[in-house]
């Protein structure tokens, strides 16, 4: 029996649902986002993908919202406050964090090592502290807690006796080195799990009867549990492009190992990279609402260059385009010409009418003291000509990231793009000038309008790892499943000691939360060395990061769309 | 707040050999802790990346022998175009001041080089200078502040006759710690008498001493001399963790002695407490250059920081006695110095540690009064017997050293009596 699932990506205009029927695509369906209710468009869009299955075996939804998106970039996530252990340092204060902290003592250093305990009269005057504040969550976050979260752990116990709010600690939610982001990445989950248990409730009473299981995109293009995003809400942000970076990974027949993906919407573009076959991750997690945080996402740049782009003419530069959005273009009844009235003043697509289209453009070049053909021609150009600006920006960033080994500055990862892969309503009129430009192939994504839907609907669960084994003090630590353990054997314990044990926690962990554990567990990222004191090996320090790849079904083109 | 580059180069795949201090390990821990700290992605610090130096930008300031590929790794050529990328990014205002934390270091590494000495090949800070020279012209003045725990005596070698260059080193005194050298009378050549300036400071010295010496020595002579760029050749081994110096420095005290001096470009240099030290001095470090609050950055393990009494009168002592030659530079009759003739000659034995190679080097420079002086230089050493000839001109030459130098250079080569015969000079092509 083939899987059948739905997928459904609400965004900020639209809300976009397909029915995936094991690699076949049954339909796409869209509705207008009601921002002020998500659920109910997302309701709507459920029974409207529903009326085109003729089934009786339940289905699976997954769901990538903007629901935590939204309320962390419009601040209003509950209040937060965070229980800090920063050790000696960077002077927490000079940082100006986003949120209240109440700084304990007590230092884990680098190692994992304890080296100041925690004043335990201290933590236990946290009640005291919080008794005149209106706090509805906390975050608990110590300096080196992924190497050893026995303080956090600590913390916890004691607020577990009187605290009823939510409380999220720092180790849980990332293995990756970074107070600062550890702390700001802790808050936004305390200050959202409420809101999220809430919707998860919504969601479990409204669920329909043909819905057998829920799943929500993650940002780095995987799914998760119900209870899981309960847990880790947070990972549910900006899953929106990471749904449409899957879908290019489901639907794209391109070849190529490297390959550039734009997506070309209404008012922005986003660029991502495919690079050595696996798309590109944030070097340390992604920035939302101006909150740099750890939580694992896919790469995607975006500026404001779409369809829907105001034009503004300066003599002697031509045309620029962007980067706010116009309004709806005149074809289809703006008041205000656009690059997609170009493309249908020229006939590139039909699209509304074009007649309007024609004479907007003969008034607009009259006015300026051109040709309609000459001025429709320049904005064709210029949109070219920023996307190209914008493309070699975006490698150009994506070459600056840094080297630390001989071995790479000599052969540095080659990122360039061999192909491009374009989707989003205007992409056949945009993408191929600009892939002659850049002397690429490329290719048009079928389905472009609903991929962001197929793309949730054929991806799958993911769960990532981080261990880190210290020989010499003997420890292992895994801060994303709270797993610390002992090394017998130091001597034998070397990195594919380590990578084996990495793989099987990661097993272990996603069979923990009910996923399908037989996929590939790939190591994203290690490290080894060895640790000499006073011209004697003292012992071995591995770290090993390891994922479930992220894949998606691969979905055929040539399925029946409606 | 200032913008600072950092460019990062911990060489994770290099070492000298397993178990030296120059070994993959070293800045682990650092890289650790700038992570941690959250500093890689601070508004106002900037990571770059390094690149290879090219054989130009390393042979304006080198002379390798035999050959710069048998006595260089690629490592080598990342630390020095890591310090190029480092100067380039204040040179080209994409941000204020810049740090070059990388390694292999360089500060032990002569204008000859044969091998590996003190850890060190290529020089990184004196690369950096002839850099900034070649870009923006021979009239510019630098600075270099050794803040290293051992005498910098290969970038002194370098600039030992370089009016364009001060050169500043604090270290443990060289009767208690290699190099063995570093004294007060070493105070530079015929054509830049003065402006080596070394300050051996009494092994236990603490924040406290060094302090003194920044307050009393290193800024007023900076202040008077006016450079247009100075670097910080930033060793980290002062401190009072370090396994291989005696020295009594804290991470406040190097932070403290980075916002005191201001350095526009870091290179790092050496220091070995690798875990207890180098993180810790580091985050100061970045701190003080980028202009936040480091007060609270301290070490986990405490020990160091104070000094005696008798130390501190021995810090002063040193002082007031660099201070006096400094003031009284311009009044030394160098004839009394250097000799009445056409040349001031000097032979010296170089010890390579590192490599364990003796080198036998005869230095000829031409007392000229209108420039530096062209130079002359025979080199040898127990690796490479035959003997090597080079003739190098000043980033300033005036036209009879020019014509001389050539002149010199013609004949060494018509008598075929040198297995090598090397020109150079960034000022002036043959022929």
């Amino acid at each position: 029996m083939e899987t059948v699932s739905i997928g459904i990506d609400v965004g900020g205009t639209n809300t976009d649902a397909a029915l995936v029927c094991g690699a076949e695509v049954l339909a796409l369906v869209k509705v207008p986002t009601n921002q002020a209710d998500l659920l109910q468009s997302t309701r709507e869009a459920l029974m409207k993908i529903l009326q085109h299955y003729n089934g009786t075996d339940p289905v699976r939804l997954h769901l990538s919202t903007t629901l935590q998106t939204n309320t962390i970039v419009e601040g209003r996530g509950a209040k937060t406050k965070a229980i800090v252990i920063p050790g000696p340092g960077v002077h927490l204060a000079s940082l100006n964090l986003p949120f209240p902290l109440l700084e304990l003592t007590g230092y884990v250093d680098h190692r994992g090592r304890e080296v100041r305990p925690l004043d335990i009269d201290q933590v236990r005057r946290i009640q005291e502290s919080l008794d005149n504040e209106e706090i509805e969550a906390l975050a608990v976050v110590g300096k080196f807690s992924q190497r050893n979260p026995c303080q956090e752990e600590l913390i916890a116990r004691e607020l577990s006796a009187w605290y009823k709010g939510h409380v999220s600690l720092g180790h849980r939610l990332s293995g990756r080195a970074n107070f600062p982001r550890r702390i700001v990445t802790t808050c936004l989950n305390a200050s959202i799990a409420q809101k999220q248990r809430d919707f998860l409730q919504i969601l479990r009473g409204a669920k329909e009867d043909l819905v057998a299981d829920i799943q929500i995109l993650k940002a780095d293009g995987g799914t998760m549990t119900l209870e899981e995003s309960a847990q880790r809400p947070i990972e549910s942000i900006l899953s929106g492009p990471a749904a449409s970076i899957m879908g290019v990974k489901a639907l794209s027949r391109c070849q190529a190992k490297n390959f550039l993906i734009i997506d070309i919407g209404g008012t922005t573009t986003d660029l991502a990279a495919v690079v050595n076959g696996e798309v590109l991750f944030e070097r340390d997690g992604a920035i939302i609402g101006g909150h740099k945080t750890l939580v694992p996402a896919v790469l995607a740049r975006s500026f404001g260059l779409g369809g829907d782009s105001e034009l503004n003419y300066h003599p002697g530069q031509g045309i620029q385009i962007g980067p706010r959005r116009a309004g709806t273009p005149v074809c289809l009844g703006g008041s205000a010409l656009t690059p997609t009235d170009a493309a249908v003043a020229k006939g590139l697509v039909e699209l509304g009418s074009k007649d309007r289209a024609r004479s907007a453009w003969d008034v607009w070049a009259r006015q300026l003291g051109l040709q309609a053909e000459e001025l429709v021609e320049e904005v064709l150009r210029a949109f070219t000509r920023q996307l190209m600006a914008a493309v070699d920006a975006f490698y150009r960033e994506l070459e600056g990231m840094p080297l630390y080994t001989v071995e790479e500055v000599l052969h540095p990862p080659r990122l360039k793009p061999d192909a491009v892969v374009g989707l989003g309503a205007p992409a056949e009129v945009f993408i191929p000038p600009l892939a002659k430009a850049l002397d690429l192939p490329w290719e048009i994504l079928p389905f472009s309008a609903g991929a962001n839907a197929i793309g949730a609907a054929a991806a799958r669960s993911t769960v990532g790892l981080t261990l880190h084994a210290d020989t010499e003090l003997g420890t292992i630590t895994i801060p994303e499943m709270g797993y610390q353990g002992e090394i017998r054997r130091p001597l034998f314990f070397d990195l594919e000691k380590a990578r084996k044990l990495g793989e099987e926690k990661t097993r272990e962990y996603a069979k923990s939360l009910g996923y399908d554990a037989t996929g590939d567990v790939y190591i994203v990222e290690e490290e080894s060395f060895q640790m000499v004191r006073g011209f004697r090996t003292v012992g071995q320090r591995h770290m090993v990061r390891t994922q479930l790849r992220p894949e998606v079904r691969r979905i055929r083109i040539g399925g029946k769309s409606t | 707040m200032t913008q600072v580059g950092l460019v990062f180069f911990p060489a994770f795949d290099w070492a000298i050999s397993p178990d030296h201090p120059e070994r993959q390990e070293r800045l682990l821990y650092t890289r650790d802790q700038i992570q941690e700290e959250g500093l890689f992605d601070h508004p106002s610090i900037r990571e770059y990346r390094p690149r290879l130096a090219t054989d130009e930008e390393i042979l304006r300031t080198h002379v390798v022998i035999p050959s710069l590929d048998s006595k260089i790794t690629e490592s080598h050529r990342i630390a020095a175009g890591g310090t190029i990328v480092a100067a380039d990014l204040v040179i080209d205002g994409l941000v204020e001041r810049s740090f070059a934390l990388l390694r292999p270091p360089g500060h032990h590494a002569n204008r000859i080089v044969h091998g590996s000495r003190g850890f060190c090949v290529l020089n990184n800070e004196a690369i950096m200078v002839d850099h900034l020279r070649s870009r923006l012209g021979p009239d510019l003045k630098v600075a270099i502040v050794d803040t290293d725990a051992h005498h910098a005596d290969g970038t002194q070698d370098i600039f030992y006759n370089d009016p364009g260059v001060l050169h500043i080193s604090l270290h443990q005194d060289g009767r208690t710690l290699y190099p063995g050298t570093g004294f007060v009378s070493e105070r530079g050549g015929p054509g830049a008498y003065g402006q080596t300036v070394n300050i051996p400071l009494p092994p236990g010295t603490g924040d406290e001493g060094m302090l003194m010496v920044m307050e009393r020595v290193v800024l007023p002579i900076l202040q008077e001399w006016k450079p247009d760029y100075v670097i910080n050749a930033a060793g980290q081994d002062n401190h009072f963790s370090d396994p291989i110096t005696n020295m009594s420095f804290s991470a406040q005290g190097y932070a403290q002695l980075t916002e005191l001096l201001g350095p526009d470009l870091v290179v790092l240099e050496g220091g070995y407490s690798i875990e207890g030290a180098l993180p810790y001095i580091n985050v100061g470090l970045l701190l003080a250059l980028a202009g936040l609050d480091y007060s609270k950055v301290e070490e986990p393990y405490k020990g160091g920081g104070r000094q005696s009494r008798a130390i501190s009168q021995d810090v002063a002592r040193v002082c007031g006695e660099v201070m006096e030659l400094w003031q009284k530079r311009s009044e030394v009759d160098l004839v009394q110095v250097f000799g009445e003739g056409d040349f001031f000659e000097r032979h010296r034995q170089i010890y390579y540690d590192t490599d364990n190679i003796h080198e036998a080097q005869q230095d000829c420079v031409r007392l000229c009064t209108d420039c530096p002086g062209w130079r002359m230089i025979y080199t040898s050493s127990s690796r490479n017997r035959q003997p090597v000839a080079v003739v190098l001109l000043p980033w300033k030459p005036c036209r009879r050293c020019q014509r001389e130098a050539k002149a010199q250079h013609a004949y060494l080569v018509d008598e075929a009596s040198f297995e090598q015969v090397v020109w150079q000079s960034p000022a002036v092509k043959l022929g």
